[in-house]
């Protein structure tokens, strides 16, 4: 099952160089989607042989909300400020690129000097979610918008969960729930935030305090 | 017990959301922040047991932060019912959100688990965020965005902190303070030493501190007067509080010099830059958030010194929360009687507003430090232990700073107090209510600047023990 748990992370780390490459915003929390519903399925290729019900019900859970709950709330979101594309980006796309493959090929390095205890499933684990992270800061500080940037975030929340499955065992199932709990209610919250700033805008004559503001929504 | 704690202000929450008169929800306020205070005053008597299968402790520690809380949400309820009867929003969701956020502040006093902790802790982010925009004008919308994105990456590296630390713990496979206090000895160093960046720079970020404290001025200028006595006094010292049980680890695994070595450098730079960014700042709610980030920097510089400086620490928390009641209640009242806290619009408060005046020049004393207020004891005593650590360059430093930031508070606090004075929006009447919270508060201060009750010393030193000193 290890082989399983390479490919995953593999993909997380592709997929999230592909956010950093996508324009458009639909585009980019489908993006953010598979990648959640792809690290969903870790937790079940960790245990394959021996599956308990904690395993499926984490697993579950993370795809429900993560998967199908943040990337709804997200659409919502766009569908009240009616904003389809990303404006500008502060560097281009192909620059981007570039830099995300150096933050790879860095977190791949700190990794090296890194030495987790006990016995590790996949050596993969570490570097592919620290490139996650840096993956996600590069998102949260590229894109000008606010919905990319919940997007960063949230793809800096995958990358300390894939990080997180290697300890599954020492965190009780209760505060894991709890943590993804809290992800999910910050998520909504951002989202209803955006919306009433949306509504803020159009009351008051929206185009002047919106380049005032600089591109914020 | 700590349950109980924990669930009533959660059911009062829900009681808030039933479509009730506003008059009623504030009274109900009113009645939950008492009971939370009485049965955290019985508290001193006896602490509880603990709960949860060891999830829920209470000790010397957790005991001073829920005091402080209990007694901000008293005051600030007592506060509200002078605050609403000029307000017309209605209150469902800010009363709803309040109870919520008490309950959630009360369970990052009362964990024992790093994880729970750093649960409780983000809770706590996501239940301020909809207090701070209550307003729901452009720029607080703006400073909750603010608040919610900065806060929320910030405890994400804190989760990571959490992570990391679970790691070093590899061999006792549990989070749970005692478990890894008792098992210092088999941390791996390397790990922890990477997870108390972490969890430094997270909690650091929530807490305010200098390179982190950019969402502060805007967030506190933005909100209401209470949500900030609530955040300045409660939720950054929630954070404090993390930042202590990271010290009660390091000091277990000898890890103390590397730990305070961090908290000294981000602690002098907290009341560096405010005292720098101080001098240019037009607006009273700003001017005292940047205050606010002065006193974090205090309280991590305590913590970092060791020795009397955590006592000094300890201290100060309780003395910086009365402080910041004293403060932003007084801002808050100002900036309701003139619709804004910019100096260019709000001068001469004293012809108009006597009581206000006055509690306004009282504001400035007790944040600044000044005799006879207690924040003056515990600065000394954090400089103390700045002389007794032999850090002889620290002490002139913090006196520096202290005086420069007293020079740009008087400078604003003044000029509001004194200037030629402006038209209020409102009645030229004062608040019973509003002015008696503030008065308590301050008397609260002078009283502990004068004398220290032998119980609350005796918790002090408790707690002192708990992270290591002698």
């Amino acid at each position: 099952m290890t082989l399983w748990i390479d490919v995953s992370c593999i993909l997380a780390v592709f997929l999230a160089l592909t956010l950093l490459a996508t324009h458009r915003i639909v585009g980019m929390i489908k993006i953010f989607a598979l990648q959640s519903f792809l690290l969903s399925l870790v937790p079940l290729f960790l245990h394959a042989d021996s599956l308990s019900g904690r395993d499926l019900l984490f697993s579950f859970g993370t795809m429900v909300l993560k998967g199908v709950l943040v990337p709804a709330i997200l659409f919502w979101a766009i569908r009240h400020i009616s904003m389809r594309s990303e404006i500008k980006p502060v560097i281009g796309l192909g620059t981007s690129i570039l830099f995300g493959a150096v933050l790879i090929a860095v977190a791949f390095w700190v990794s090296l000097s890194l030495r987790l205890p006990g016995k590790l499933f996949s050596s993969l684990v570490l570097p592919c979610s620290l490139a996650t992270m840096l993956l996600g800061f590069m998102i949260m500080v590229t894109r000008t918008r606010a919905i990319t940037q919940v997007l960063g975030y949230m793809v800096i929340e995958n990358g300390i969960f894939l990080f997180a499955l290697s300890l599954f065992d020492a965190m009780p199932a209760l505060i894991e729930m709890g943590i993804l709990l809290d992800i999910f209610v910050a998520v909504f919250i951002m989202a209803i935030v955006l919306n009433h700033i949306n509504e803020e805008f159009e009351r008051t004559g929206g185009s002047a305090s919106r380049a005032k503001m600089g591109e914020t929504l | 017990m700590l349950s109980f704690l924990i669930l009533m202000p959660v059911l009062g929450a829900l009681a808030m959301l039933l479509p009730v008169r506003t008059s009623f929800r504030l009274w109900f306020l009113c009645g939950v922040s008492f009971l939370h205070a009485s049965v955290t005053a019985s508290f001193w008597r006896q602490l509880p047991a603990s709960e949860w299968q060891g999830y829920l402790v209470l000790d010397p520690l957790g005991l001073i932060l829920l005091s402080v809380i209990s007694l901000l949400f008293l005051s600030v309820s007592v506060f509200m019912i002078g605050y609403f009867q000029h307000e017309h929003r209605g209150n469902r969701i800010f009363t709803a959100c309040l109870l919520s956020l008490l309950s959630m502040m009360t369970l990052v006093s009362v964990s024992y688990h790093m994880g729970l902790l750093w649960v409780a802790i983000e809770t706590t982010t996501l239940f301020s965020a909809p207090l701070i925009s209550f307003h729901r004008n452009q720029g607080s919308l703006e400073a909750t965005w603010k608040y919610l994105l900065v806060c929320s990456v910030g405890i994400a590296l804190a989760l990571m902190g959490t992570f990391f630390l679970a790691i070093a713990a590899h061999d006792i496979h549990t989070l749970f303070l005692p478990a890894i206090l008792s098992g210092a000895s088999s941390l791996s160093v390397n790990w922890l030493k990477l997870s108390v960046i972490f969890l430094f720079v997270g909690y650091g970020c929530k807490m305010g501190l200098a390179p982190m404290h950019s969402w502060k001025p805007e967030a506190y200028g933005q909100a209401t007067g209470m949500v900030v006595v609530l955040m300045a006094g409660g939720l950054t010292q929630c954070s404090f509080l993390a930042l202590m049980r990271v010290s009660q680890i390091c000091y277990k695994t000898g890890l103390n010099d590397f730990y305070a070595s961090i908290l000294i450098v981000t602690g002098v730079l907290s009341l560096g830059v405010p005292a720098v960014l101080l001098l240019g700042e037009k607006n009273l709610k700003r001017s005292f958030a940047l205050s606010s980030v002065e006193h974090m920097g205090l309280l991590v510089l305590g913590l970092g010194l060791g020795g009397v400086g955590i006592f000094g620490a300890l201290f100060h928390m309780i003395n910086n929360a009365l402080a910041k009641v004293v403060m932003f209640l007084t801002a808050g009242s100002v900036a309701q009687k003139y619709g804004s806290s910019r100096a260019s619009e709000v001068q001469g408060v004293i012809h108009i507003y006597p009581v206000t005046g006055v509690l306004l020049l009282a504001a400035l004393f007790a944040g600044t430090g000044m005799f006879p207020f207690a924040t003056f004891h515990s600065e000394l005593l954090i400089i103390n232990a700045a002389i007794i650590s032999k850090h002889y360059l620290l002490p002139g430093l913090i006196i520096l700073c202290l005086a420069v930031i007293f020079i740009g508070m008087a400078r604003i606090v003044l000029e509001f107090v004194y200037g030629a004075s402006t038209e209020p929006v409102l009645a030229k009447k004062e608040n019973l209510f509003m002015n008696l919270t503030i008065a308590l508060a301050a008397a609260a201060l002078i009283g502990l600047g004068l004398w220290v009750p032998a119980p609350l010393s005796r918790v002090l030193h408790d707690a002192v023990v708990l992270i290591g000193a002698s």
